[in-house]
């Protein structure tokens, strides 16, 4: 806490709190902006004179109406969305279970194979990627949503394992014990008992894997092709950058809208994700 | 081999997983037509086109045409151009994917494994339509087999600014390399100075670096094609000029530009000239009111354009080249070649050759008479960009391991590093030697 | 066996088949199998695919032969290769050290009562959440040599006389690419560590307080030792994506200029999907491995020494 008068207060407070927002936030300030700013506005130099970065007297929605228009913008949120959500939920299934085993079973190796599948995480994707390519030929998946959804637990799984492991360990033997003295089975302790206690922990791993997977880009860059089965991020980038012209407009558009599932996501579960967090370090 | 023994085992739990995923998928994904439906179809991967309108007129009318007269299914992907080759990648290795993929420049040697034949379909073009350029043929033929269909040549040329020029003493574009340094440092003393990329971006850079260095008398290769010759007097005398013309008169920032950043700034006024492709005026002239001048008048009627200048050793120029691969995993391959043929006719060609306005010139003779290069004054230069074009590799072949230098940028670095300090006969010496790696292995 | 001495303690005996779950190993095996499964068929069989590969003459459309250790021979003569090793170290170490300070801070200043913090808190998360290559595009769009919006602002304020060139010089695109990463990467951990300064109790602070403590002792020995395992997890998640990071670079300069800003993703994928020459890919992205892996393991110990404490 920061004692002492109000200047002091706004010195080493509100000050530089502002200007953390200030630079965070700038760039999406910036994205709106360009993406209603018109074409004419959008190609001055910086050192013209009529240069004004930070406002535009004629919004327009052209950049917008392009997007829905003239590319299957709708189309890529939705794949983004399926694709981000099966896949998450099939890392927490895994990473759920698999956590529980490694922090609260006793068993041979437990140590190491938590190592093992943290290590996982560790191995490039650049390395992966054209064995993958032939995996996901002979499972005939090419072009395909599930050719993402099920390589993208590659990296999501070691992440919601570890996640996971941190908070099981945190949540105290006793609990499980009662509820085995009253007659559960271990089976049901945990299912009923243990995964319920450990609810915010799930959370917030699903909500970063569901970033992560959101996020991803180079699986869905080259193992998608349709027009139809592409990404926000690969879409995007792939159809409003058209040889050697940008639209910047519409891109800027397409990012933004790109970027509202997930923050709707995060500004509904911010709480969780932080507490579950917190849960996940204290062990 | 052991190595088939368990790639059967992942096959054999390949098709069980796809069974039943493709059960969810199709529950999941209604709407899809269901992929056993015995339907011809040609998936066509293309760059998205410069120019708008040739895309649309692909996707609203020529594709449909070709559906309806073919009567198969066509799917046209357009991605941007520097995803064309990853995608190509893992489409091979993944053995699904586009069946139609385009190629630039010397692309088709990278994927020569895995492309099927196209001779009779190219040689046949080329009788109907008084023979494909050499520089064409080079590109898509290793001598034995088409590997791609050529399909047109997007001509580089310098665009730049006629008033501009004019005020510093230049009528018309600088002749040699010594001209455009006396007019570019004019023109720099006023912040009007030359763009030039020296990035890695596969349009921009290249077309510039290669005719460059050759116009010197500089060259990758002896014709032997084995023996690296880059070191040499003439490409220590064109390193040094250029770091010389890049302080002078060029515009430092271009550095990392990409294929679009010059065209912001030739359109924003900032540059006086710069190499590209008709884009730029094309752009302009689309959108009159947008782009103007310092005087307020639409900025396409100041502008000209140009080969690049002329050197020791003559001039060149290499320009980015358009092919189709015809891909050996594709299950289409018959479709693939009946499409090809419907869409190099005159009649289809020819549609889609007009909505471009010039900005690509086709690979054979014939097309140089076309009534189009008429019409545009500003574009006419563009006519013999395809006849004039030497490849990557000189004075040996665009074989894959040219392809290998130009997708590593060693020419382009070579400058770069020298316009960024290193001494102009190291930089010779690193692109030597990298070169040698590569022609070694 | 042990199904029977443990299932003594339940009156109701569990159905049969679900009896074997009664004992550990048995529910260990069942609980990991489906991760397992994947990670076995989505990473360790491609793994060991990708070593055979880095092993191999393999270019695209041609498997090639068995070559022993060629490819990493190659490297070792690549300069572009070691300027990537050093640039990957480098950004890395920087981006870190900026992220967890700034990070810090940010965490520090939220982590007291103020008008409007829950929303403060939701925006500041925006970098992190959005995908790093839209994001990036708005970055690009900032450092554009001729539309830059930065280069405005400081020749307004009268800081630069002439623009400055954030991507086309090779070490200012360095600083630029770092800067992006840093502003992605605060939030998070800005957001963690808050979680961090969370659990621990204010009255530690206040009886140190009023034990006379000055803020900044008060924060080096009460608050850091506490936050210090939180840190570290935070830190290693976060020098894990940077090390391996593509996205950022591939957008902003695609490893140039003249190769100036290869991280070992770029380069892998320039040498393997790029050119195609897909065993020298998988050897650069191969080698990543090892220094990756040494990193993170002297993370983990010194977590384990912290925890232990």
């Amino acid at each position: 806490m920061i004692e002492g008068s109000i200047w002091r207060k706004w010195l080493f407070y509100y000050v530089p709190l502002i200007l953390f927002v200030v630079v965070l936030l700038f760039p999406f300030y910036w994205m709106i902006i360009t993406s209603i700013r018109p074409d004419g506005e959008l190609y001055r130099p910086w050192n013209a004179v009529n240069y004004q970065p930070f406002w535009t007297n004629k919004p327009t929605w052209e950049h917008f109406t392009y997007l829905f228009e003239e590319t299957n913008f709708g189309r890529w949120m939705w794949n983004t969305m399926f694709i981000a959500v099966t896949s998450t939920l099939i890392s927490l299934f895994c990473g759920v279970l698999a956590g529980y085993a490694l922090a609260r079973l006793n068993f041979p190796w437990a140590g190491s194979l938590g190592t093992l599948i943290f290590i996982t995480y560790l191995v490039p994707q650049t390395l992966l990627f054209i064995p993958l390519a032939e995996i996901i030929r002979d499972f005939r998946l090419g072009d395909s949503p599930w050719s993402l959804i099920l390589t993208y637990p590659t990296f999501l799984i070691p992440f919601c394992t570890w996640l996971m492991m941190g908070y099981f360990k945190a949540i105290p033997k006793e609990l499980e014990e009662c509820a085995r003295i009253d007659g559960a089975s271990r089976w049901k302790a945990m299912l009923f008992i243990i995964i319920p206690v450990a609810l915010p922990g799930i959370l917030s791993s699903g909500i970063i894997a569901f970033t992560l997977s959101w996020n991803e880009f180079i699986y869905a860059l080259v193992f998608l092709s349709s027009p139809d089965e592409k990404t926000v991020a690969v879409g995007v980038t792939s159809e409003l950058i058209r040889g050697d012209v940008f639209f910047w407009g519409s891109l800027m558009a397409g990012a933004l809208l790109g970027s509202v599932p997930v923050a709707i996501v995060y500004s509904f579960f911010v709480e969780h994700y932080v507490s579950g967090l917190t849960g996940s370090v204290k062990g | 081999m052991v190595n088939t023994k368990r790639r059967s085992v992942i096959k054999l739990a390949g098709s069980a997983a796809a069974v039943a995923s493709t059960g969810m998928a199709g529950i999941l994904a209604s709407g899809r037509t269901p992929a056993y439906a015995q339907q011809k179809a040609v998936h066509w991967l293309r760059w998205v086109d410069f120019v708008p309108a040739s895309d649309t007129l692909l996707r609203k009318e020529l594709l449909p045409r070709a559906e309806k007269e073919l009567g198969m299914k066509i799917t046209l992907e357009t991605v941007n151009g520097n995803d064309l080759q990853p995608r190509a990648t893992a489409a091979i290795q993944s053995g699904t994917g586009p069946d139609l993929i385009q190629a630039f420049n010397t692309n088709a040697y990278i994927y020569a494994n895995s492309v099927v034949d196209l001779t009779d379909i190219a040689e046949d073009m080329s009788k109907r339509e008084g023979g494909i350029y050499k520089y064409c043929r080079s590109l898509c033929s290793d001598g034995k087999i088409f590997m791609s269909m050529p399909w047109a040549v997007p001509g580089a040329m310098i665009s730049y600014r006629k008033s501009w020029f004019e005020e510093v003493g230049f009528n018309a574009f600088p002749k040699t390399w010594q001209e455009l340094h006396d007019a570019a440092k004019k023109l720099k003393a006023k912040g009007r100075p030359i763009g030039q990329t020296l990035g890695h971006t596969f349009g921009d850079a290249p077309t510039f670096t290669y005719p460059y260095m050759w116009s010197w008398g500089g060259k990758e290769l002896e014709a032997d094609g084995k023996t690296v010759a880059i070191n040499s007097k003439e490409t220590l005398e064109s390193v040094k000029f250029l770091t010389q013309l890049w302080k002078d008169g060029c515009d430092e920032g271009a550095l990392a530009w990409d294929d679009t950043n010059n065209n912001r700034a030739f359109l924003s006024g900032t540059i006086s000239a710069t190499l590209n492709g008709a884009s730029i005026y094309i752009e302009s002239s689309r959108k009159p009111d947008t782009y103007q001048t310092e005087k307020g008048t639409p900025m396409f009627k100041d502008i000209l354009h140009s080969p690049l200048p002329a050197g020791p050793a003559g001039q060149f120029g290499m320009h980015l080249m358009q092919s189709d691969m015809l891909m050996k995993y594709s299950k289409n391959q018959d479709a693939s070649k009946e499409f090809l043929k419907w869409i190099h006719t005159e009649k289809n060609y020819g549609e889609w050759f007009n909505s471009q306005k010039g900005y690509s010139t086709p690979c054979t003779a014939m097309w140089e008479k076309n009534p189009l290069w008429d019409k545009d004054p500003v574009m006419a230069p563009f006519k013999v960009a395809a006849r004039l074009g030497q490849a990557p590799g000189f004075a040996g072949l665009p074989n894959q391991k040219a392809a290998e230098a130009l997708s590593k940028y060693i020419i382009t670095d070579m400058y770069a590093k020298a316009v960024q300090g290193m001494a102009p006969e190291e930089s010779v010496k690193w692109a030597e030697g990298e070169l040698k790696k590569i022609y070694a292995a | 066996m042990a199904v029977t001495a443990m299932s003594e303690a339940g009156a109701r005996r569990p159905p049969p088949r679900l009896r074997k779950l009664e004992d550990e190993r048995w529910l260990a095996a069942v609980l990991l199998a489906p991760t397992a499964i994947l990670l076995g068929l989505f990473i360790a069989y491609p793994f060991f695919e990708g070593v055979m590969l880095s092993l191999s003459s393999a270019k695209v459309g041609d498997p090639g032969q068995f070559v022993g250790l060629a490819n990493f021979a190659k490297l070792w003569d690549d300069n572009i290769f070691w300027t990537s090793v050093w640039n990957t170290f480098w950004y890395t170490g920087v981006t870190t050290v900026f992220k967890l300070a700034l990070g810090l801070w940010l965490a520090m200043l939220l982590n007291r009562h103020f008008k409007g913090k829950a929303l403060v808190r939701a925006f500041i998360l925006l970098p992190f959440i959005i995908p790093t290559v839209l994001s990036t595009f708005a970055w690009k769009w900032m450092f554009d040599p001729t539309f830059s919006v930065i280069n405005w602002s400081l020749f307004k304020l009268g800081l630069i006389h002439m623009r400055i060139n954030w991507l086309g010089d090779p070490t200012l695109a360095m600083s630029s690419i770092m800067v992006v990463n840093i502003w992605r990467g605060v939030p998070f951990f800005a957001i963690s560590l808050l979680a961090g300064l969370q659990t621990i109790s204010p009255e530690l602070n206040e009886a140190a307080a009023i034990d006379g403590a000055r803020p900044w002792n008060r924060f080096w020995y009460v608050t850091w030792p506490l936050l210090l395992p939180v840190t570290m997890v935070v830190m290693l998640f976060s020098v894990i994506q940077t090390f391996a990071d593509f996205q950022l670079v591939y957008v902003m300069t695609g490893g140039g200029p003249a190769n100036a800003t290869h991280l070992f993703a770029t380069y892998a994928y320039q040498i393997g999907i790029v050119s195609g020459l897909l065993s020298q890919g998988a050897a650069v992205s191969l080698a990543m491995f090892p220094f990756l892996f040494v990193i993170v393991v002297v993370q983990l110990l010194y977590i384990r020494r912290v925890e232990t404490r």
